[in-house]
């Protein structure tokens, strides 16, 4: 039977591919309902096709203006993860100090963490302080989850660079600034822009911290949450269609070119 | 550079270093004359690599100094001393193509057009093809040779080399040995090894010091080391030796003899590293191709005056140019000869009785005190 | 020993001689750490501290509250929400294994099969990251709606009424049932267990697979002994990642469910957000962190792997 022996060489193939589908299925709903014109206030059910949202992508009140204030905490959280975070990687790799577990352990915690648990703590400090909740409450908690991805990003990649690189450099003439700036940079950016991309995603998609930590301040994911219980307007599948598509084509164009360059230089 | 300039003489004294209890060098001095191959050799962990460090000024010495021609340089960080290392498996910067590598040492001192001098040094190692190619997309041979032309282009006093050549298949290693001798001459900088491998050292180097636990066991010229070795250790190290226990019987004129078993072995005096008075024992040394093999049948023709031991064949292989027999004699269980292929002797098979002859000029003594095994372990292990 | 040139070990100089002028580097670990690790200080553990002590206060928002070690709070909390806790737990195991189960052929299909398209597929598991995730869990509003053709199918194979039986489901609805919730989690947090995967298969050497082939070991056998053993901290850390943020969740509860799926997750937001019963609040996301740490502690311990990423 060449059928049942073909599904047995394929059967992790087919599996793979059933649960990737499972994976871009919602994303294929998005997409689609992005073209819709609901009837009612809920985008949940095909009407009929449209291109209304897309003329308008910020046709709906306060949208827009949420989005920006997600960009900005996102950008702003991703500059100072990175940077606290990278200090910390390159100290943890690079030097023996005291208190190495402890370091360790206040790096590991935030990850073994639920969301909701740090959200609520974070939250009865604030009170605690009678700190005014909104944008700069909302950076701090961001910068705060972001920082330990960071960290094992750049810890991951600083750890598996060959020390003797180092050597080298200072042994050709170079201070301790210029090793640092000509070699050891360049050789962790990979690692830096990993935990960079990871902490801006992380920052811009946050609901639960920030819905705990926002007072009134409105973010994309807190709009979203918001229009779930007073209507979703087709708009928000714009916006989301929108960011995978820019997604993809950012990584498609950046692997392309790096394939011609590649490519020209064997 | 003229010859009477010793700007590049590598002069360490007492220089030792120490990771918290444990002594990683013990405290030697060492002069490296200007122009120089000059090799430190040793098995993984005998502090060649630390020593090496010292000079370069990537580990700072627990005591003692480093001084390069009449300058001091101990407390010098490594980028402000004439000194440039070609790292073990090279530290090519990945980052930065070959040109940049080769570049980066003069950059670094602020010299503005690198180009041309860049390019020269590439042809030098025959790279110049390669200049815009990343360090990943060369072979081991090329990759090699890029380290070799970074460290070079900035025409330091002295060249480190730490084990340049682990990394590269056995022909290809000998074909670099000669390639780095050749350049070595060349360009005349002091040029200091660090390898493992005794060969690679008794090829290259005109000087080795032999090192071990830290110390120096002995520093010579390739032939004196092999053919006078000091210690056990380097009897061992270095090729392979026979050492048999003896008591120091009497004494004639410039020669000792020995007992040995229940026969007589003479060794020159001034080829004995160790103290000899009548009644205290030593170690007879003489390697393998320095004895000849008669069958016991022809025992009466070896000449007068010569060292004799009688055995038993125990194996014999064929290598080739050469055949390596052990034999066993009451005096030492395992006696390792090795005899030239030119007239084979039929009747030297296992388990013929054999008498093993050789020249006293050919035996070397050492003190008994040490372990006679001492260098052997290590033999094996780069064998395997 | 003629030629060995062995200074006197000499007793003087075994004290550092003058001391080398560069030695300043000593400080420099603690400058590097001491922003961030301020940071999570400031930010992470002493709101812990904060939680703690607020949990065993007593008061009311109009006339303050005030620490009287009222434990009594924590039983009052247990007895109250035990169901919501335990729900947790399940739904939450039961979106691990689930996990578990759809992303390891999808992990060893990058690694392994996926030749010249493993770039596409990362691609494809990575980008949804980029829409936001509550966009992406409404959209499961869609799929699992009562019309839809999914639940259509589920209901003409009476899959539904095996599933209902069991209680997952409610009739032939599958929103706003307990399925829904955990189909949710699954999805969500699927990536967090495929990438780990991912790079503990990726590190497996090919030739492994080849080697036990010859050894008389049938493909299921191998990858029974060889490659699921070596897989094992991509196991652990994927477990990890996906079991504790979704035993937190309350998003999927809130969206997907209803007042009979509500986990811990939503009854410590109720509690903060809109009752404002700060003690109540703090106790119960208190004893939900001891209770993870507790889980992850053992875990850890029983695998033997000590990274979490």
């Amino acid at each position: 039977m060449p059928f049942v022996t073909w599904l047995k060489r394929h059967l992790v193939v087919i599996a793979g591919l059933l649960t990737l589908s499972y994976l871009l299925l919602p994303n294929v709903i998005v997409t689609v309902f992005s073209f819709n014109r609901p009837k009612g206030r809920f985008n949940y059910e095909w009407q009929q096709f449209s291109l209304d949202a897309w003329r308008q992508p910020c046709g709906v009140a306060d949208m827009c203006g949420s989005l920006s204030i997600s960009l900005q905490i996102a950008v702003w959280a991703t500059v100072g993860a990175t940077l606290l975070g990278t200090m910390i990687a390159f100290a943890l790799v690079r030097y023996r100090f005291r208190a190495r577990g402890a370091v360790n352990s206040l790096i590991f915690l935030p990850m073994a963490m639920p969301e909701v648990v740090m959200a609520a703590s974070l939250l009865t400090l604030f009170l605690n302080m009678g700190a005014q909740l909104g944008f700069w409450t909302i950076l701090i908690a961001h910068i705060m989850f972001c920082l330990s991805f960071v960290v094992t990003a750049v810890k991951a990649r600083v750890m598996s660079m060959d020390p003797r690189l180092e050597e080298a450099a200072r042994d050709l003439y170079a201070g301790p600034a210029q090793t640092f700036l000509r070699v050891t940079l360049p050789i962790a950016a990979p690692g830096i822009a990993a935990g960079a991309l990871l902490s801006f995603a992380l920052s811009f998609d946050d609901f639960i911290i920030t819905n705990f930590n926002a007072g009134s301040t409105v973010t994309f994911p807190m709009f979203v949450w918001g229009s779930a219980q007073r209507g979703t307007p087709v708009q928000i599948n714009v916006i989301g269609t929108a960011m995978f598509l820019v997604a993809v084509l950012f990584v498609l164009a950046s692997m392309l070119i790096g394939n011609r360059r590649n490519r020209q230089k064997a | 550079m003229t010859t009477t300039d010793n700007s590049g003489d590598v002069r360490l004294s007492g220089i030792g270093k120490t990771y918290g209890s444990f002594t990683a060098v013990h405290p030697l001095d060492l002069t490296v004359p200007q122009g120089s191959f000059f090799a430190l050799l040793g098995a993984s962990g005998c502090g060649k690599t630390t020593t090496l460090r010292m000079i370069a000024g990537l580990e700072e010495p627990t005591q003692g100094t480093v001084h390069l021609g009449d300058q001091d340089v101990t407390h010098l960080p490594p980028y402000k001393r004439p000194v440039n290392t070609v790292f073990q498996s090279y530290a090519l910067f990945p980052h930065l193509d070959i040109f940049e590598n080769v570049a980066f040492g003069l950059r670094r001192r602020g010299i503005k057009s690198v180009k041309k001098q860049v390019e020269e040094m590439l042809e030098l190692v025959q790279l110049g093809e390669q200049a815009r190619k990343k360090p990943h997309q060369l072979s081991g041979g090329q990759q090699q040779r890029v380290a070799v032309a970074r460290a070079l282009i900035n025409h330091p006093k002295v060249l480190l080399l730490d084990e340049p050549l682990g990394a590269l298949d056995l022909k290809l290693r000998r074909q670099m040995q000669l390639e780095l001798k050749r350049i070595q001459t060349e360009v005349g900088i002091t040029f200091v090894h660090v390898t493992h491998d005794q060969e690679e050292a008794m090829t290259m180097a005109d000087t080795v010091a032999v090192m071990n636990a830290g110390r120096v066991e002995q520093l010579g010229s390739p032939a004196d080391l092999y053919e006078n070795p000091g210690t056990t250790f380097v009897a061992n190290f270095l090729g392979t030796s026979n050492l048999i226990e003896a008591e120091v019987d009497s004494t004639s004129g410039d020669d000792l003899v020995l007992k040995a078993g229940g026969g007589k072995l003479v060794l020159p005096r001034a080829r004995c590293s160790a103290p000899a008075t009548a009644g205290g024992k030593v170690l007879v040394g003489v390697r393998p191709e320095k004895i000849s093999l008669t069958h016991a049948d022809d025992a009466g023709e070896i000449p007068e005056g010569r060292n004799r031991l009688t055995g038993k064949i125990a194996d014999a292989s064929f290598i080739g140019v050469s055949t390596q027999y052990v034999v066993e004699s009451p005096v030492c269980d395992e006696l390792a000869v090795y005899v030239q292929n030119v007239e084979r002797d039929g009747r030297l098979v296992p388990g013929a009785d054999v008498v093993l002859h050789w020249s006293p000029a050919h035996t070397f003594g050492l003190d008994a005190a040490q372990d006679i095994d001492a260098g052997v372990e290590t033999l094996e292990e780069e064998a395997a | 020993m003629s030629t060995l040139t062995e200074a006197p070990p000499p007793l003087a100089s075994a004290a550092p001689a003058k001391k080398p002028p560069r030695r300043r580097g000593r400080l420099t670990p603690y400058w590097l750490l001491l922003p961030g690790i301020l940071w999570l200080v400031v930010f992470f553990a002493l709101p812990m501290v904060y939680q703690a002590s607020t949990s065993v206060q007593t008061g009311s928002l109009e006339e303050g509250y005030k620490v009287t070690w009222h434990l009594a709070t924590y039983w009052d909390a247990l007895a109250e929400y035990w169901p919501q806790f335990l729900r947790s737990v399940l739904y939450a195991a039961a979106a691990t294994v689930l996990c578990l189960l759809l992303g390891y052929p999808l992990a060893y299909l990058i690694a392994f099969r996926a030749g010249r398209w493993r770039n596409l597929i990362m691609i494809l598991v990575i980008a949804p990251f980029f829409t936001s995730f509550l966009i992406r869990t409404l959209a499961w509003k869609t799929i699992l709606a009562d019309n839809s053709p999914v639940v259509h199918t589920l209901n003409t194979l009476h899959v539904l009424d095996l599933t209902s039986a069991l209680g997952w489901t409610a009739g032939d609805r599958v929103l706003a049932t307990p399925l829904a919730v955990v189909c949710g989690l699954t999805y969500n947090f699927l990536p967090f267990m495929i990438l780990p995967l991912y790079t503990s298969l990726e590190r497996i050497d090919g030739r492994l697979h080849e080697a036990a082939g010859d050894l008389y070991a049938r493909p299921w056998t191998t990858f029974r002994k060889v490659t699921f053993p070596l897989s094992m901290p991509g196991v652990v850390s994927g477990t990890l990642l996906t079991f504790i943020p979704a035993a937190g969740d309350y998003v999927n509860a809130e969206l997907l469910g209803s007042t009979d799926t509500r986990m811990i997750g939503n009854v410590i937001q109720t509690q903060f957000l809109r009752i404002l019963d700060y003690p109540t609040a703090a106790a119960l996301s208190f004893i939900l962190m001891a209770a993870i740490l507790a889980m992850v502690t053992l875990y850890i311990r029983r695998s033997g792997t000590e990274d979490l990423v």
